[in-house]
């Protein structure tokens, strides 16, 4: 079912998921998954609407949690190394280490300064100048402090729409993530938009690990190094982009990539 | 593009629709239902210029109206009475503090023997109630002629039986010892009808006293002679005062009565005019003769009052240097910190009437009868007049202030007591609470505006205000300025029921605000980690902020514009809240716009200026109501960025 990358891996995965089942209520959504997302690349999930890509991404950071019913039941998922489901673990912590990007940008209805500073104040950080440092970085990171820096103190929601996706990418990386999770990140934005964002998660692979859901595969082959393909749940195929695209494995990934399904 | 070979035959779709089509009345039914609901949409619309048609036609002539009136006022002399009379008023609350200190200083010597001739006396009255019957019947048969020996002795046995039992059953004070008590007893027991001088022990007890409050009187002498002749100055300049407003009233009443009879007259020439029966014309101007009436002399009898300028002017100069001379001899020292402290206060406050006093002497000159009432002067009148008095025998005035002054304190601690809980509970029901919580919360608050008003009232009275009387009673909340509070009825009381009533609204449509922060915002803050508490104060408040103000508007709205629980028990005092008694004003009673509406409009003639008067006070509180509605909309447009 599962399929091991064959390259062989000098840094320990970042995330590895282990055997794991995951419920909502009593239907289960996704069956024994396997997964090891390496270290500073990016990774895909792609596969057919209603497969389970996004609920896979949000149990990295256990943003199912919050769904009253949801529950993993078997198995194990390892941020750099540590069951995120110990008991001794802080989820504010891991939802520090694990950033996230939604579907929709969704900036808070604050200043530009405020939406990136404000992953660093709830964590406690007082001190302007930490905080006008990490501004700066993580919209740098962003390629935004060029087109903001000289209104950072207006609305975010007056930015278009490929800006307030990017705030959303700087605002999650400005707490200085080892992971960063998007969910579909352009599938609200227009093409040159979706450009930027593109081009930017090559810049981001250099500083941290992402994995990243999209039903577009054009852009899973454009972004990513490791391409997952899910189906119904399961893991169908696991392997570098390249390969997958070009020569998979698996009978149910050609037809998928062939259009034979969607 | 229709190419000229094909034949011209209309479209299918069009040939279906047109079979179906029928009118009613010659109009097509859509249209038809189309304007059935939009005349119901418009209802509101006409309704609401209604109101302010009806609203404005009856109060707007309210100021012409109040123009005479204050015309009248101003030519009969009644203001040039005033300029005198009103600031004389304060010479009674400052002999009113006067006698509280002299009472208080005599108290310190006299205070025990009046307790014991008081307590004493009362116990005499006891018996003598207990004992009404027999003695009532006993009097009776004393006074019948020709009297019945046997039976005056069967009815003195009697009530001294009576006497004997109720005198023993008495419960005696501790301030009397054991003989006094048994003496008290043996003289009670021994009280027939016949013997009016008092017992001996209670005679006693009466000459102590009075001896106690002569020996008071002359250890206190410099105060209490100060306040007799404080009080004595007033007379000669109220005299001369009394006499003017007489004739001032009289000339009024002339001059209001010569009005009405040529108002009256007026009219009947106009129907007579009209009348096209001649019979009827010639009655009409007949009555219309006999109607006039002659008209006043206003200048002459306005010159009988400003004839006496100097005279006034004269008493109250002297009025002035004898108050002044009462204030030099004030002696410093009173019995009490308390008199103390009241006989400073009138010490320094007779300076400063004597100085109003002599300063509106001064005006008495410069006042001119024939000055003509401007209409600027008449809208300031009402908006910013200190004075509400109706029927009244000498003026009535129609000021604004108290009645705004009363409404503003009630809502504002209405909106201070109510914004707290309802937000807080808006959070804590929409972010916190489980589905049963909400279950529960939610339709319980929203029941409390189920309930009427007037019950509300009802428990205001009945029951917040003796629970505040009872709490501000406690001795560790002294602090507590306007401690202990004098009257049940005040704006507190008010404005706790009102704010019950504004949480339902404020809540729901706080709720509601925090309902519609995106689901999207809440998302990125908990993947960043956030607490729930984080969240709730950093995000979903401040993002739904101007639902929130909004709905504190409306609540405000709701508050200003109830009626029923401000008459009931806001304590309805006509008076502007006396802000000098610092926070604790907030304990006294006051009125408010839609009180006095409620409360005045039943009783007065239909298009009189008082009728016209309290129509004015409905467009301004109707005014009030539009600003407040309009800037929650306005607050709540200003502030939604995520629904732009």
């Amino acid at each position: 079912m599962s399929a091991e990358p064959t390259a062989k891996t000098t840094p320990p995965p970042v995330v590895q998921v282990r055997d794991m089942d995951f419920c909502y209520g009593d239907s289960k959504a996704l069956f024994d998954i396997n997964l090891k997302v390496k270290y500073h690349r990016v990774t895909a999930l792609i596969g057919p609407s209603g497969c389970g890509k996004s609920t896979l991404l949000r149990c990295i950071n256990r943003m199912n949690d919050r769904v009253p019913s949801a529950r993993v039941t078997k198995g194990e998922v390892l941020v750099k190394g540590k069951n995120i489901h110990d008991a001794d673990v802080d989820l504010t912590q891991l939802r520090k280490q694990v950033g996230m990007v939604f579907q929709k940008s969704n900036p808070f209805p604050k200043s530009i300064y405020e939406n990136v500073a404000y992953g660093l104040r709830i964590h406690g950080e007082k001190n302007k100048s930490v905080l006008d440092e990490a501004v700066e970085r993580s919209l740098t990171h962003a390629a935004l402090w060029e087109e903001l820096k000289d209104r950072l103190q207006a609305n975010a929601l007056a930015l278009s729409g490929g800006q307030q996706q990017r705030l959303c990418i700087a605002r999650a990386i400005a707490t200085v993530p080892d992971v960063l999770l998007m969910d579909e990140p352009c599938s609200a934005l227009d093409p040159i938009s979706t450009l930027k964002i593109e081009e930017l998660m090559h810049q981001l692979a250099h500083e941290f690990t992402v994995v990243i859901v999209t039903h577009n595969m054009q852009q899973a082959v454009r972004v990513s190094d490791y391409t997952a393909f899910l189906h119904l749940g399961k893991l169908v195929e696991f392997a570098p982009t390249e390969e997958l695209f070009t020569n998979p494995r698996e009978k149910l990934t050609e037809a998928y990539l062939r259009g034979t399904f969607s | 593009m229709n190419s000229p070979t094909t034949p011209s035959r209309p479209p299918l779709r069009s040939v279906l629709l047109r079979s179906r089509k029928r009118t009613i009345l010659g109009v097509d039914p859509q249209k038809l239902i189309k304007y059935f609901f939009g005349s119901n949409a418009s209802v509101a619309i006409i309704v609401l210029v209604l109101i302010m048609v009806f609203l404005l036609r009856e109060g707007i002539d309210f100021l012409p109206t109040y123009q005479r009136e204050l015309q009248t006022y101003r030519r009969a002399g009644l203001e040039f009475c005033d300029i005198i009379d009103q600031p004389l008023q304060r010479n009674q609350a400052l002999s009113s503090s006067l006698r509280q200190a002299v009472s208080a200083s005599l108290e310190t010597l006299s205070k025990t023997a009046r307790d014991w001739r008081d307590a004493a006396f009362l116990l005499k009255r006891q018996v003598e109630d207990k004992t009404a019957r027999p003695r009532e019947s006993l009097t009776q048969a004393l006074e019948k002629t020709p009297p019945a020996p046997e039976q005056i002795e069967v009815f003195r046995r009697e009530l001294g039986e009576a006497s004997a039992a109720a005198a023993k059953a008495l419960d005696y004070p501790a301030v009397f010892g054991t003989a006094e008590r048994e003496q008290l007893q043996r003289e009670f027991a021994a009280l027939t009808p016949e013997v009016t001088d008092l017992p001996p022990l209670l005679q006693t007890l009466a000459a102590e006293f009075s001896a106690k409050d002569r020996e008071a009187r002359t250890k206190f002498a410099s105060l209490v002679q100060a306040q007799e002749e404080f009080e004595e100055a007033t007379e000669p300049l109220q005299e001369v005062v009394d006499e003017l407003k007489a004739k001032a009233l009289e000339t009024k009443e002339k001059a209001v009565e010569f009005d009405v009879l040529e108002t009256n007259r007026l009219r009947l020439l106009e129907a007579a005019a009209t009348e096209t029966d001649a019979k009827e014309k010639a009655s009409l101007t007949k009555e219309a003769a006999e109607s006039v009436s002659e008209a006043v002399n206003l200048e002459k009898s306005i010159q009988e009052i400003t004839g006496r300028t100097a005279e006034l002017r004269e008493q109250v100069e002297k009025y002035a240097v004898v108050i002044e001379k009462a204030a030099a001899v004030l002696p410093q020292d009173a019995g009490t910190g308390a008199a103390r402290a009241l006989v400073n206060e009138v010490r320094e406050g007779i300076p400063a009437h004597a100085r109003e006093m002599r300063a509106a002497a001064a005006t008495l000159e410069g006042w001119r009868w024939d000055k003509p009432v401007s209409i600027f002067s008449v809208i300031g009148a009402f908006f910013f007049g200190t004075q509400w008095i109706t029927n009244s025998s000498w003026q009535d005035f129609f000021g604004f202030v108290p009645l705004l002054s009363g409404s503003l304190v009630i809502a504002a601690i209405a909106i201070l007591i109510a914004t707290p809980v309802s937000v807080v509970a808006a959070i804590y029901t929409n972010q916190f609470a489980s589905e049963r919580e909400k279950e529960m919360i939610k339709p319980v608050i929203e029941f409390i505006q189920a309930i009427p008003s007037v019950v509300l009232g009802f428990i205001g009275i009945s029951l917040v205000g003796n629970l505040i009387k009872d709490v501000s009673e406690w001795s560790w909340l002294q602090w507590v300025p306007g401690f202990p509070i004098q009257e049940r009825l005040n704006m507190f009381n008010a404005g706790c029921l009102l704010a019950f009533m504004a949480v339902p609204t404020m809540f729901s449509l706080s709720e509601d605000a925090l309902n519609n922060v995106p689901r999207a915002y809440i998302d990125a803050s908990d993947a960043l980690g956030a607490t729930k508490l984080q969240t709730v104060f950093r995000v979903i408040v401040p993002a739904g902020i101007s639902g929130i103000l909004s709905a504190i508007l409306l609540g405000l709205g709701r508050v200003v514009g109830e009626t029923m629980v401000v008459l009931l028990v806001a304590g309805n005092r006509i008076a502007i809240p006396d802000f000098s008694a610092g926070p604790g004003v907030i304990f006294h009673p006051a009125h408010t716009l839609t009180g006095i509406i409620a409360q005045e409009l039943g009783e007065v003639s239909r298009g009189s200026s008082h009728w016209q008067a309290l129509f004015m006070v409905g467009i301004v509180l109707f005014a009030i109501s539009l600003l407040v509605n309009w800037c929650a909309r306005a607050v709540a447009r200003r502030f939604e960025p995520h629904k732009a």
